[in-house]
């Protein structure tokens, strides 16, 4: 746990985080507006940042500094829970493919290897055809289609774990498979598991706000990132500020959890250690 | 109706300046210059246009959007054609000949046309346009106007006989679809020929080049029979983005675009902007409304219908989302046309009335919990509109709000243009809809409004069957005197509008912005681009 401290990359990622996991849960208090009030008065609609409105004014005169910090529990959500599926799917699958071995391994992998074959923006993209944009369906659908690289992952581990003479002790005690599994092996393989599930947030945000921007993702009038950027393109000549920042929280949020994903990476992998 | 938008200071300059060029020219009757400049336009320069998607097919009777439309308007003739005015006059027809009782068409075409390729253009290749309209093979979306022709007779090369089932008032303006040739197109599978991407035609331009979502090349006809373009390329630029079209505009690598109404108000008033640049607004042929599903059994009762209206403020949007720059819709015909009913009052804002309504069909808030329910079924629904277009997007934000005031919740969703039109509209799988219709010159609206346009697949897809409407529609369709037609037509808007199955909305102002260099543009009713042929450019300021 010190060295997790000493590493600066995560202590400056998880301040940011927690800045805006802050600014998601306490949006009510940060700003008394209404995300949603449209005032389409002359002097309201896309007005630039000023003192009563910090990031300025969108095209049907809302605030965007309240339309963001609202977005951000869009955003935030949608990468957490997202992330917490794809880790309870990878997690399951990665584990009993490498811990049975034979069958269910040979079976899991090559679904692991379909999955991977077909670009996973495509795959979401052709599900929310299917299901219609909602924040609901893009958390789901991002997490179905983001565990296979963790299942890898949780395999290996698996791997070599199994064959360690304490798993062994635990057979020969008669400890169950699922708690040998789960008691034994899986804390032990746990942390590539929590760098890849830290990216993975970034990732997801990343994910949400391309899809929000093409339409797809969270749908109007809710605020998230990706669709307060897209309102910023039909003003692109006009309104620097519809583009800029909403474009640098994404920035900033997705970079923070990829500097603590690679600083967790630098604490937990002994041979990075210096 | 139209009116060219200028500020006080160039007007001031404008008619100063007229009186002052004929002094000139009159002092100087030989100036080669002026001559040159204003008299004698001569042939030259390229005119660049943006538009926000390509064309996607080049055949004029296949063509269902407007970017395709547009370029075949260019290449192709139909036999009539609607002038500056709106009104139809003859194009590869000379003239034409009505019979009483209306179901026989003579026309007599012009002898000097002949195909790009040379090939001299007869009767033989309208017969066979026509044929392949007809065959509903070919999926024309236009068939329905062309089921009442009886028969098509050759009389000889350059006169054509139609003979119609019943009277079709609409004929000769259906009759200026584009004609195709027969010596290329005979025996070719229309969906498969390669013709839609390199389509020959009689029109003022040739086909040139074609590159996907890239750009359009049309080049100068000079043997166009009307008389040869000035402008000797036509090229249309795919930029899908007004921003960026006009950050090229500005630029001087595009010549034309349509301006948002945030560029048309806050970004051309400059001096810089119209130094170089003309901007024109006139209203479009065209309404935005929001369309209820009448299968829903939400909005099965008239006075539900008649309450949202009410309630929804036309003006607000309009302000919002036009900024000004459109009129208050009441019905289905062409606002400014005299099939359009002034009278017909329509729903001007009026939340009182609303709540009225909507208390007297049932709707209340029981519960207390801010929303109207009726039966313990709360009023919410969703409205649906296609993604890409702000102004909808906006128009349903602000309805929400509106409707939010009465109790009535209201989901958005946006959904891809095929997949919109596919699995939502042609299903009826919707409940509430932002959509517009482009309203032609003939007031005829058998297949938005008639009952029988209701099936699957039909334009009627908000299910609206009105007995009355429909013996309007026929009737209207089948009488040639005018002024009758003018009553029947405004007695349809006048029922359509108490019915209220769409809330009407809007029809914006259209605001293109032209480069200066471009001379020999005249404004009319049927906007700007009527007369391209006429345009042209000095010497003296060509760019290309």
């Amino acid at each position: 746990m010190r060295l997790v401290f000493k590493q600066k990359k995560i202590i400056f990622g998880l301040g940011l985080i927690i800045i805006m996991i802050a600014l998601a849960i306490f949006a009510k208090f940060i700003c008394p507006q209404d995300p949603y009030q449209i005032n389409l008065g002359e002097h309201e609609k896309l007005q630039p940042p000023s003192f009563e409105h910090f990031f300025g004014t969108d095209d049907l005169g809302r605030d965007v500094f309240t339309r963001i910090v609202y977005g951000a529990r869009i955003s935030i959500s949608v990468g957490f829970i997202a992330v917490l599926i794809s880790l309870l799917i990878g997690v399951l699958l990665g584990a009993v493919s490498g811990y049975y071995g034979g069958k269910a391994d040979w079976l899991i992998m090559r679904l692991v290897e379909i999955m991977l074959c077909i670009p996973t923006i495509f795959l979401i993209l052709m599900a929310l055809a299917f299901l219609g944009p909602s924040i609901r369906n893009v958390m789901i659908i991002i997490g179905l289609t983001s565990w296979a690289g963790l299942a890898r992952l949780v395999r290996a581990e698996f791997l070599t774990l199994r064959e360690r003479d304490y798993v062994l002790a635990a057979k020969i005690l008669g400890a169950s498979d699922a708690r040998i599994i789960f008691r034994h092996i899986l804390p032990n393989a746990l942390s590539p598991v929590w760098v890849n599930a830290t990216l993975g947030v970034g990732g997801a945000i990343l994910i949400e706000a391309a899809l929000s921007f093409l339409g797809l993702g969270v749908q109007i009038p809710t605020p998230s990132w990706g669709n307060i950027l897209t309102d910023g393109i039909y003003y692109v000549d006009s309104a620097w500020w519809l583009m800029i920042f909403p474009g640098l929280f994404i920035l900033t949020t997705v970079l923070s959890f990829n500097l603590v994903g690679e600083g967790l990476r630098d604490v937990l992998d002994p041979r990075l250690r210096k | 109706m139209i009116h060219k938008k200028r500020n006080k200071k160039s007007l001031f300059l404008f008619s100063k300046l007229i009186p002052l060029l004929f002094a000139v020219l009159i002092l100087y009757p030989q100036s080669p210059v002026f001559a040159q400049k204003n008299l004698q336009p001569s042939s030259g320069d390229a005119f660049v246009t943006a538009e926000i998607g390509d064309a996607r097919i080049l055949i004029p009777f296949l063509a269902d959007d407007s970017a395709s439309s547009g370029l075949c308007g260019l290449i192709f003739n139909g036999l009539t054609k609607l002038d500056r005015d709106l009104d139809i006059v003859g194009d590869a027809a000379e003239r034409w000949e009505v019979s009483e009782d209306g179901l026989v068409i003579t026309f007599y075409l012009r002898k000097n046309i002949k195909w790009h390729d040379g090939y001299p253009f007869t009767s033989q290749d309208i017969k066979f346009t026509y044929d392949l309209i007809r065959d509903p093979q070919n999926g024309c979306p236009y068939i329905s106007s062309y089921a009442d022709i009886e028969k098509m007779d050759i009389l000889d090369d350059y006169t054509i006989r139609f003979k119609y089932k019943k009277p079709y008032a609409p004929a000769l303006l259906k009759l200026g679809m584009g004609i195709v040739p027969k010596h290329i197109l005979q025996g070719q599978d229309m969906r498969t020929s390669d013709f839609k991407r390199n389509p020959i035609g009689t029109g003022p331009y040739k086909f040139k080049k074609w590159k996907t979502d890239e750009y359009t090349v049309l080049e100068a006809n000079e043997e166009y029979f009307e008389h040869a373009p000035y402008i000797q390329r036509h090229i249309t630029r795919i930029i899908p983005n007004q921003a960026i079209q006009f950050l090229e505009l500005v630029a001087g690598s595009v010549d034309s675009m349509t301006l948002t109404p945030y560029q048309y108000i806050y970004r051309t008033s400059g001096p810089r902007f119209t130094k170089s640049f003309n901007k024109y607004s006139y209203l479009s042929h065209a309404y935005t409304y929001i369309g209820y599903n009448l299968e829903d059994p939400l909005f099965k009762d008239r006075r539900v219908r008649q309450a949202l209206s009410y309630a929804i403020d036309k003006k607000e949007i309009i302000d919002g989302v036009l900024l000004g720059l459109g009129e208050i819709c009441s019905g289905p015909f062409l606002k400014g046309t005299r099939f359009y009913n002034e009278e017909a009052e329509g729903y001007p804002y009026d939340i009182e009335k609303a709540k009225t309504l909507l208390g007297e069909a049932g709707w209340s808030d029981h519960d207390g919990d801010g929303i109207l329910d009726k039966d313990g079924i709360p009023f919410k629904f969703k409205l649906i509109t296609n993604q890409g277009n702000k102004a909808r997007q906006d128009i349903a934000t602000i309805a929400q709000r509106q409707l939010s005031r009465l109790g009535i919740k209201v989901e958005i969703q946006t959904i891809a243009w095929a997949a919109f039109l596919n699995e939502f509209i042609d299903k009826k799988k919707f409940q509430a809809v932002i959509l517009g219709w482009t309203t032609p010159q003939d007031p005829d609206c058998y297949s938005v409004w008639h009952s029988e346009a209701a099936q699957e697949g039909g334009l009627n897809f908000i299910s609206y069957k009105n007995k009355e409407v429909d013996e309007l529609i026929v009737k209207g369709n089948t009488t040639f005197d005018v002024e009758k037609r003018e009553a029947i037509y405004k007695k349809i808007h006048k029922i359509i509008s108490v019915d209220a199955p769409y809330t009407f909305l809007y029809f914006p102002y259209a605001t293109p912005a032209v480069s200066k260099r471009f001379r020999g543009i005249d404004p009319a009713p049927a906007g700007i681009g009527y007369n391209f042929i006429d345009w042209h450019v000095s010497p003296d300021e060509r760019k290309y």
